[in-house]
């Protein structure tokens, strides 16, 4: 094994989500040849503005690379800098699509409205959302940088004292040969054959690497999402 | 399936028993299979040994998989060849000759009268050139009797020239009929086993079944898609006639009802257009309009109403007028407060409108 | 960073049983050891499936003759909803997840799951999406368009009252919970399996269930999409399904079917897995085929995805999409035969010993095959058009789901029932549970053939008295009595088993796979102390094999009732040849990343 059990939880998890959105889109391609749809609806979108979101978007993926790479070098103060950015370009592209919405709304576009506004505001709704949940545990992520939990090498008596599951603590048998995971010193100590091949290296990387796959994931949603929904529209006749 | 009773129920069935004498010679060789090995490989008292130390071979396993794989290939190509027959595509002109409209929980019939054709009869199972596969497919048995080759017509009949009737379904036996089968609420399904494949009804689109009745007579069916509380009692009956009687039936229906001859009739048509039967039911040449229900022009001319589960006696309309809501909770005809003797009169005129 | 949350650890294997112990009910509820975890869901399957089931006799009485008032329309159309609803996802879904959470750990030489609380989480989210959908009951009535729920029906405008809302909500809470379950399930298989148990040595329940968990987190999303649809068209306006104001009834068919055809796999897979286990221990052989059993599993879950339009033949598709979807479902027929040939192979040969669990297992070869050969019917898109809708169907697929998956549960609980429990079912009373419920079953069912194909629609209240109609109506309202009562013993027999039941010992069947292995049963909570590097795919086996020819003092390999032959005891005369430092070959819940 040359992953953590968190990064392979996290890709079923994008796993999943893909095929979620993946749906999702179909069901807005289907209804947009369907006779419910409403062309010049799609008019109303302003594909400069979430180009330019669509823009900040993709960075804060490589912001948040770079975060992972400075972490990578052991430079905790590039982690901190760089999740911030990340964060910022994130909640702008949020405040994007808020306006976005507003502007529909006020011209009458609403989930009510037509089939093209129900399918949209579910689509980028549920998009959105999931933005939402990244920037949280973005920030969840910056809090714990701050806290110093990715600082080396020290993190590693923090950590573990509460987030190994105390499922493995049986009361009444454990006689000798506990897992190693609640009281070893470190990652590094468990067992070789299925370490988390960052933990020696970096205390807390599993997690930043984990997070990662899902930003990416939303990330790469709403390129095909904005392709559909904005681009694709300009060349067909939908 | 039981007893087919037209071209496209034939097809189907003549598949489904080649596909039933292969299906059960599997379970036969499954079921022999199954009662050698626990025989004959049963474990004997006292014999605690392992079995022989067999773990695989890749000429039975080719054999597992080959076998079917040929079998389903030869059973797909019959399907493509059942199914081209039964279903050929329909072509943009042809006209279709009844359309059926499903609504909780009955069913609306209406004939379209081809522009240009002298009347309502004449026309019906015109041969448009979506069944010419369908007549040569099936030279041997009699095929469909296209008889007056009018080309369908492009420009649709205005709706005043439609027959319209609920629930029992006329038509005539030997013509290649194109249905069009369209929904006013939910998804319904219209299944007459004896006549053939079913088909969805789904709301917002068209949908196009041909039909080519063997033999007069009366076919039962019912709706086949959970459509809410009354699904149950959604049922049909088609009543195949030879040409010639379905043709009288069809002009009988296309005139307007004849006005009531007796006192009671004419008490109860006076309920009936004042009342609110009116909004929601028609009854051709009475200001009565609505759309809501059946159309009850020739009402009399029926045999049962609620699909079958009563009948048009003076008797069962008095007690379906009564309480519509005990006998089929879920339609939409609300209870009612008549006295009596309306309720007689209304039944009376209903039953006599033929 | 600071206080650790105390939660009070189980400390038997059953928790509250006794009735000294006053802190039970606790214990299961904060329960997060996966045996624990796996014994809540088989209970909730259980009396999931009672109310399931008397829903299905309440059905079955108003049926049995023609034009019956026993039960109002609107009853009859919420029992039968809720039927459907209740077998797939509230007794299939929980009954799986329970062996699967129960014995995949054991099975690869593990002592938790990978995430033991989201095992957790996922369980009370399955009961809770139960109780939701059950609760709609009171609050003004459950819902009423069947299983598959077609829009517009699904509407507003055509369901008034709330019984779809729950049912939305309750899908989609369970939903949840299976889907982390299944991420729990792939992340355990995949990093908690015990040394030198290659993905290519799995036993081949584990192999199903992971197969499996991929397809239902490709399948659930779809269900998850529609279900968010629904309940936004219902409750704030959106139009998706809603005809009347541009929205497609169509797109929710496709939905669910996308959803609701890898679901049939998705409940059948693990019974697969479970026979696959069974006939190797009960005709005393290996597989027959392996890499054909796991590779045929593998394609059945990539076709599952290509063939939801069958459901779907009669809604005027043009011919060449129909036998596309006709083409792929027919394929669907080859792994699935393979799998059937290769069990009765793997019984040519051995020696096989008739206990209860095995003659559910040679039961379902004939079943499953009856359900199979239906299906393909039905794949024949033309014979479809005649006989979709129609208890044709109802026929076809419970001889899929009782023929195929209920019988899998039940082998498996006879099966599994000593190592979960300690105690033996008994046998003999079995066999009479088992002949009861063959009858009972195929009695009610199969005639359900000939109904259909004369032409009764599924899903009505009642019918007009047609030639036929009654008498075969009512032969099969009294068998599914007889099955009714078989599953009344079954209970019964459970109960005489939990209390007075002859002691199983750790390895009553001198088993193949590593959930023998533990030290007693039920297992202890931590379940293995320690175990040798796996070298073949029956790795308990292979251990006892290799402990006989060690010691060379074993007694005989095959008594069921005697103690196993143990090669590993307490004082370990052969230390295992682990090239590795670490004592414990399965360290668990290295989760330390701060997350």
């Amino acid at each position: 094994m040359t992953q953590s059990e968190n990064r392979t939880m996290m890709q079923a998890v994008v796993y999943t989500e893909a095929f979620f959105f993946l749906c999702l889109i179909m069901s807005y391609i289907y209804l947009a040849y369907s006779t419910g749809f409403e062309p010049h609806d799609l008019s109303r979108l302003d594909i400069g503005t979430s180009g330019i979101n669509t823009a900040l978007l993709i960075l804060s993926s490589f912001t948040l690379h770079l975060a992972e790479r400075g972490y990578g070098r052991g430079n905790t103060r590039a982690l901190k800098a760089w999740l911030i950015i990340t964060l910022i370009l994130g909640a702008i592209f949020l405040i994007g699509q808020g306006r976005e919405y507003v502007k529909l709304i006020q011209d009458k576009i609403t989930l009510e409205s037509s089939v093209f506004g129900a399918s949209f505001f579910t689509l980028t709704g549920f998009h959105g959302l999931h933005v939402f949940i990244g920037l949280v545990i973005l920030s969840i992520m910056l809090t714990l940088a701050f806290l110093g939990d990715f600082n080396r090498p020290v993190a590693t008596a923090t950590a573990p004292a509460d987030t190994a599951p105390t499922a493995t603590a049986p009361a009444d048998t454990a006689p000798a040969a506990q897992p190693a995971g609640s009281e070893s010193p470190g990652p590094s100590a468990s067992a070789g054959w299925q370490t988390d091949s960052a933990s020696p290296a970096q205390p807390g990387g599993g997690a930043l690497g984990t997070v990662a796959i899902y930003w990416h994931f939303v990330d790469i949603v709403w390129i095909v999402v904005f392709t559909v929904v904005y681009v694709l529209p300009q060349f067909t006749n939908i | 399936m039981e007893d087919p009773q037209s071209f496209q129920a034939e097809h189907i069935n003549r598949l489904f028993n080649q596909f039933n004498i292969a299906a059960a010679g599997i379970l036969l060789l499954v079921l022999f299979l199954v009662i050698y090995v626990t025989t004959k490989f049963r474990r004997r008292q006292g014999d605690d040994s392992e079995g022989a130390p067999i773990t695989g071979n890749r000429r039975v396993e080719t054999l597992m998989i080959g076998f079917p794989t040929v079998l389903l290939a030869w059973f797909f190509y019959k399907t493509l060849a059942v199914s081209a027959a039964v279903m050929p595509p329909v072509q943009a002109s042809r006209q279709p000759d009844v359309i059926i409209t499903g609504h909780q929980f009955w069913w609306e019939v209406s004939y379209p009268r081809p522009t240009g054709s002298p009347g309502p009869a004449s026309s019906i199972g015109s041969s448009g050139a979506g069944s010419t596969s369908n007549s040569s497919s099936s030279a041997n048995s009699s095929g469909p009797a296209n008889s007056s080759g009018l080309p369908g017509s492009p420009s649709p009949a205005s709706s005043a020239d439609y027959v319209i009737t609920a629930n029992e379904v006329h038509l005539p036996v030997g013509r290649t009929l194109l249905l069009e089968l369209r929904s006013a609420d939910v998804v319904h399904d219209w299944w007459v086993p004896q006549l053939g494949n079913k088909m969805d009804l789904v709301p917002g689109n068209k949908n196009y079944l041909w039909v080519t009745i063997r033999r007069p007579g009366d076919y039962i069916g019912a709706c086949s898609e959970f459509c809410g509380q009354e699904h149950a009692w959604m049922r049909i009956r088609v009543v195949a006639q030879q040409p010639q009687d379905f043709d009288r039936w069809l002009d009988s229906n296309a005139r307007d009802a004849a006005p009531p001859t007796d006192d009671l009739a004419r008490q109860g048509e006076a309920l009936f257009l004042t009342r609110t039967c009116a909004g929601c039911h028609r009854i051709r040449g009475t200001p009565a309009i609505g759309a809501a229900g059946p159309d009850l022009t020739h009402l009399g001319n029926r045999s049962t109403i609620l699909t079958g589960l009563l009948t048009t006696s003076e008797e069962d309309l008095t007690k379906w007028i009564n309480h519509p809501q005990e006998i089929k909770q879920g339609s939409y005809m609300p209870d009612f407060m008549f006295g009596k003797d309306s309720l007689r009169a209304i039944a009376h005129y209903l039953e006599q409108l033929k | 960073m600071g206080t650790t949350i105390k939660i009070p650890e189980p400390a038997s294997p059953f928790p509250g049983l006794g009735v000294e112990n006053a802190q039970g009910l606790l214990q299961w509820i904060s329960a997060v050891d996966h045996k624990i975890i796996g014994i809540m869901y088989l209970v909730t399957s259980v009396v999931f499936i009672v109310l399931g089931g008397v829903l299905a006799l309440l059905m079955r009485i108003q049926l049995a003759v023609p034009m019956n008032h026993f039960l109002h329309p609107e009853a009859f159309n919420q029992f039968f909803t809720m039927h459907g609803t209740t077998m797939i996802f509230f007794v299939a879904m929980p009954a799986i997840f329970g062996y699967a959470v129960y014995f995949i750990p054991l099975m690869i030489g593990a002592n938790e799951m990978a995430f033991p609380r989201l095992n957790a989480f996922g369980f009370w989210m399955t009961l809770f999406g139960g109780l939701l959908l059950y609760f709609s009951f009171v609050a003004g009535g459950a819902p009423d368009a069947g299983w598959f729920n077609y829009a517009p029906l699904n509407e507003k405008n055509y369901s008034f009252n709330h019984g779809i809302d729950y049912f939305s909500m309750g899908l989609l809470v369970s939903g949840i919970g299976s889907v982390v379950t299944s991420v729990n399930i792939i992340v355990t298989v995949l990093h908690y399996r015990i040394r030198g148990m290659a993905l290519n040595k799995l036993p081949l329940f584990v192999w199903m269930i992971f197969v499996n968990s991929f397809l239902l987190l490709a399948a659930f999303p779809a269900l998850n999409a529609a279900l968010a649809m629904l309940l936004l068209d219902r409750e704030l306006n959106a139009h998706f399904f809603n005809t009347a104001n541009g929205g497609s009834a169509l797109l929710w068919q496709h939905l669910f079917w996308i959803f609701g055809h890898p679901e049939v796999y998705i409940v059948i897979l693990p019974a697969f897995g479970i026979f696959s286990e069974v006939f190797q221990v009960f005709s005393r052989k290996a597989i027959f085929g392996y890499a054909f059993v796991a590779a045929s599993s593998v394609a059945i879950a990539l076709l599952s995805f290509g063939v939801w339009a069958h459901h779907m033949f009669a809604v005027g598709f043009s011919n060449t999409v129909n036998s596309f979807f006709g083409a792929s479902s027919m394929l669907i027929a080859i792994p699935t035969g393979v799998k059937i040939f290769n069990w009765i192979a793997t019984m040519w040969g051995g020696k096989i010993h008739f206990t209860v669990s095995m003659l559910f297992a040679i039961s379902f070869l004939i079943e499953f095959t009856i359900g199979g050969l239906t299906g393909v019917a039905f794949a024949m898109y033309p014979i479809d058009w005649q006989l979709t809708d129609t208890y044709y169907v109802v026929a076809h697929f419970h001889y899929v789901f009782i023929g195929g998956v209920v019988t899998g549960l039940l082998a498996g609980l006879f099966y599994w029932f000593p190592k979960i429990t300690g105690k033996h079912l008994d046998e003999k009373a079995g066999r009479w549970f088992f002949w009861l419920f063959v009858i009972g079953f195929n009695g009610t069912f199969l005639i359900q053939h000939v109904l259909g194909m004369i032409g009764m629609p599924r899903r009505v209240y009642t019918y007009p008295n047609l030639p036929w109609y009654e008498v075969l109506n009512f032969i099969s309202t009294v068998f599914s009595f007889v099955m009714g009562l078989s599953i009344l013993l079954l209970v019964f027999i459970m109960r005489k088993a939990m209390r007075h039941g002859a002691p199983a010992g750790p390895d009553p069947w001198n088993a193949y796979t590593l959930e023998w292995a533990t030290r007693t049963s039920p297992p202890p909570l931590k379940n293995f102390d320690d175990l040798p590097a796996v070298t073949g795919r029956r790795a308990w086996w292979d251990m006892k094999q290799s402990a006989t020819t060690g010691t060379s003092q074993q007694a005989s390999a095959d008594a069921p009732q005697q103690p196993p032959t143990n090669p590993q005891p307490p004082t370990n005369p052969q230390p295992p040849t682990d090239p590795h430092p670490p004592t414990d070959p399965h360290p668990q819940n290295k989760n330390n990343d701060t997350i």
